[in-house]
């Protein structure tokens, strides 16, 4: 037993930083079960989908990133509509088979055509949080030595390496430097910031919509109450149509936020944050848009501080980061047991 | 009733010792054992058959073994083998060939369903899919017949997804899992356990069984879609998991299975004689199953299932036992996965977690709806359409020259998009699978399960 708590900070800004793409995703995944009681297999791929969006906008069009952020969102919305409108709203609700089917084949049918136009290669795109500006301090310079070199931390593996300065070792410390600065020991990457950021943001405008606007009221008359909702007038379709594309941008959004930290954009690079993406959600309550956000957070946590730190450093076994996808599932499997309407959502009340 | 409306298929009579047998050692496992849901009913007893409905909740009292039924009784409890059936007139004996199962798919469904007839589309497909089996060993090169095979192994798991959601009522996109773990188990028990093949199919199937068993447990809670969720989960986790269990699965590069199935020596030696002798065990096998599945469907823990599926807290009140039902169901389906991929490897000796990712698990399930839930000859169907699509959409990709087009035409060469088009075209045109096409009535009762949940 290894109680390292030094670097427990470190876990847990990953962690968070984890948490808030899987509460992105979850929050895609419950605006849809909201409305129409509905599990969207094809959400990852949709908002895999809309990384690509931003990927050919920003690299191969060299539009700026943010504008091409935005389009993406635009255009993820479109499609989520579209596919609502036609693939969805001719099915009884009630009936999961047939929508099941449907998600099921969007899967199949948007990973073939990504990987058929871009093939499956990882592709490198701009990380919209790659470095502080240069007003912040800089990670490294923390860590200058008294003889004029810099203890350069590069950024893959924290270790140190003495570098003179002016040199192009220094130069490339610089910039690893800005991606992060310290806090209590432990280095909070503005690319964590940045997700939090777009996150928080992205929450506001969602609040704004449903608790503002008539197409949220419309919103939340239709999943408290369908049937309800048509008769005192609501366009219930127009407006599960609009649910739809609103978890279609929460989806680009959670897709553009981590391809960065992927690496790139491919056309599975959704699959495993899917399943994270569902703990979330099932842990918060699978019609708790509070609850996919707290959820995904959760569920980001516990990847990085239950399975990570203390499996993997506290216990020294190596093994336990391969259980991380294996802890999702059980997470899942044990929530949908014994508590199946999660920590925040309606209890379902069964009358015989 | 007129020439052509067949008494809804039942155990010849000359075979019903045969079948019983077989169905009282399934049901050992199957049955709890005191079930009361009625036994067959006898072959003669058309009245019976034609009320379906009835029949899975108070069984008519016209019993033809003699017992004393007591009056006003609500409930008759047979066991198995005192189903005699009555002798007198037989049904035709049509009823025994193969054409049964296609043309009344439905009719293993009788309990629950309304009975169907023979439709002429049945009598072309089961005229197809002979000419097929006799003529495609016959023309195919060995990599051929290897493929085909495969394809005819396959329809196994697609039934096992099929006895789990259409039978059972419990949406399962995980069975991949079960087809890979029946394969790494074959493939164990046959290379270090050094059983004989026949063995080692058989533990393929029981190992893939009693995880099936295991994965059961849960759907005696979770319903519905919530289930789909488990299940995929579970078929997405797997593959990495597996990658890291060597000494089972061959771990990243995966495993040689060392000790190939020969013929015997005077069935030949050339390499396309020992394919098509794999081709007849593998057909022997599958065909096997699907009489066993047949079976056990169409008795009682077969009735316990629909009645478990169509309204969980009924069947409860008449006596199924849920747990073993549910159980049982999703081990019996689990092990035809299983077998589905011990087969697999006597075919290729080689087998690894890369042949699983989770993406065939929904191919599975999809193929299994796609040809329809609650028909065994849905699930052969759903498999031919399926090939029958991607050659056709391989066939088409080929054309080139076309300019854009072909750009376009190049998808068709891959059958995962060949295959989710289809299927998203075909749940709008027979939501209820393609088996609706040889019935004359689609109302297939199929619920995903969703709608036990009883409106306040």
């Amino acid at each position: 037993m290894n109680w390292n708590f030094e670097i427990l900070p470190d876990f847990i800004f990953n962690g968070l930083r984890d948490g808030a793409v899987y509460a992105a995703a979850a929050l895609a995944l419950v605006l849809i079960f909201k409305a129409t009681t509905l599990i969207n297999f094809a959400t990852g791929e949709l908002a895999m989908l809309g990384a690509f969006f931003v990927y050919v906008l920003n690299i191969e069009q060299g539009l700026w990133l943010w504008l091409s952020i935005a389009i993406a969102m635009l255009i993820s919305a479109a499609i989520g509509a579209a596919v609502e409108r036609a693939l969805v709203r001719p099915f009884d609700p009630a009936d999961h088979l047939p929508v099941v089917l449907i998600t099921l084949g969007l899967f199949l049918i948007i990973n073939a055509v990504a990987g058929d136009i871009w093939n499956y290669q990882v592709r490198r795109v701009n990380d919209p949080f790659g470095h502080f500006p240069s007003w912040v301090p800089n990670g490294s310079e923390l860590k200058t030595s008294s003889e004029g070199t810099i203890a350069c931390l590069t950024n893959a593996d924290g270790a140190l390496a003495e570098v003179a300065p002016g040199t192009a070792g220094a130069e490339m410390c610089e910039m690893v430097g800005r991606t992060f600065f310290e806090v209590i020991g432990a280095r909070l990457h503005y690319r964590t910031i940045g997700t939090w950021i777009g996150l928080a943001l992205a929450l506001i405008a969602l609040a704004i919509i449903l608790g503002k606007t008539k197409a949220g009221l419309a919103f939340r008359a239709v999943s408290s109450n369908t049937e309800s909702a048509r008769l005192v007038g609501v366009n219930t379709g127009r407006t599960l149509g609009f649910g739809w594309a609103l978890a279609s941008v929460f989806g680009t959004l959670s897709a553009a936020l981590v391809a960065p930290a992927l690496g790139g954009v491919n056309p599975n690079m959704m699959l495993t944050i899917l399943i994270y993406a569902l703990a979330g959600a099932a842990l918060g309550g699978l019609d708790s848009l509070g609850g996919a956000v707290i959820g995904g957070l959760v569920v980001g946590l516990i990847k990085s501080v239950l399975v990570s730190w203390f499996g993997v450093v506290v216990l020294g076994q190596a093994y336990f980061s391969i259980l991380q996808l294996a802890m999702a599932f059980l997470l899942i499997l044990i929530v949908l047991l014994f508590r199946p309407a999660g920590l925040f959502g309606t209890r379902q009340i069964e009358r015989v | 009733m007129s020439d052509d409306d067949w008494p809804t298929p039942m155990p010849r009579p000359g075979d019903d010792d045969e079948n019983q047998g077989a169905d009282a050692s399934v049901f050992a496992v199957f049955a709890p054992p005191h079930d009361p849901l009625p036994d067959d009913t006898p072959p003669d007893d058309t009245t019976a058959a034609e009320s379906p409905d009835e029949t899975a909740a108070v069984p008519s009292g016209d019993d033809d073994d003699g017992e004393p039924e007591p009056a006003g009784a609500a409930l008759s409890v047979r066991s198995a083998r005192q189903a005699v059936p009555a002798a007198g007139s037989p049904p035709p004996s049509r009823v025994g060939s193969p054409m049964r199962g296609l043309a009344v798919p439905g009719g293993t469904d009788r309990v629950v369903g309304p009975r169907r007839r023979i439709g002429p589309l049945s009598w072309i497909g089961a005229a197809l899919l002979g000419v097929w089996l006799v003529a495609m060993p016959l023309t195919s090169t060995v990599t051929e017949l290897r493929q085909n095979t495969q394809i005819i192994v396959m329809v196994l798991a697609v039934l096992g997804v099929n006895i789990a959601t259409g039978y059972g009522g419990m949406i399962s996109l995980g069975h991949g899992v079960f087809v890979a773990v029946g394969a790494f188990a074959a493939a164990y028990a046959v290379d270090d356990l050094a059983l004989p093949w026949i063995v080692s199919l058989v533990a393929g199937a029981a190992f893939a069984g009693v995880i099936g068993a295991l994965v059961g447990l849960p759907a005696l809670r979770i319903k519905g879609i919530h289930l789909a969720l488990v299940t995929l989960g579970l078929a997405i986790v797997f593959q990495p998991l597996a990658k890291r269990v060597p000494a089972f699965s061959g771990g990243v590069s995966g495993r040689a299975v060392g000790a190939e199935m020969v013929p015997p020596s005077w069935f030949g030696t050339s390499r396309w004689a020992e394919g098509f002798y794999r081709y007849l065990i593998c057909l022997a096998i599958v065909g096997l199953a699907i009489w066993l599945t047949r079976n056990i469907i169409s008795s009682r823990p077969g009735r316990a299932m629909r009645a478990v599926r169509d309204n969980d807290t009924a069947a409860a009140v008449y006596g199924v036992n849920l747990v073993a039902s549910r159980v049982s169901t999703f081990a019996a389906s689990a092990s035809l996965a299983g077998l589905a991929g011990a087969l697999s490897i006597v075919l290729v000796p080689f087998t690894s977690q890369e042949s699983f990712p989770f993406q065939e698990s929904l191919v599975l399930y999809a193929t299994a709806v796609l040809g329809g839930l609650g028909s065994i000859w849905g699930s052969v169907l759903g498999v031919a359409i399926r090939e029958a699509f991607s050659r056709l959409g391989e066939l088409v990709g080929e054309v080139g020259g076309l300019g854009p087009i072909s750009e376009f035409l190049s998808l068709l060469d891959e059958e995962q998009f060949v295959f989710g088009v289809l299927l998203v075209a075909l749940t709008f045109v027979f939501p209820r699978g393609l088996i609706g096409l040889f019935n004359r009535r689609r109302d297939t009762p199929v619920s995903s399960g969703a709608q036990n949940r009883t409106q306040p």
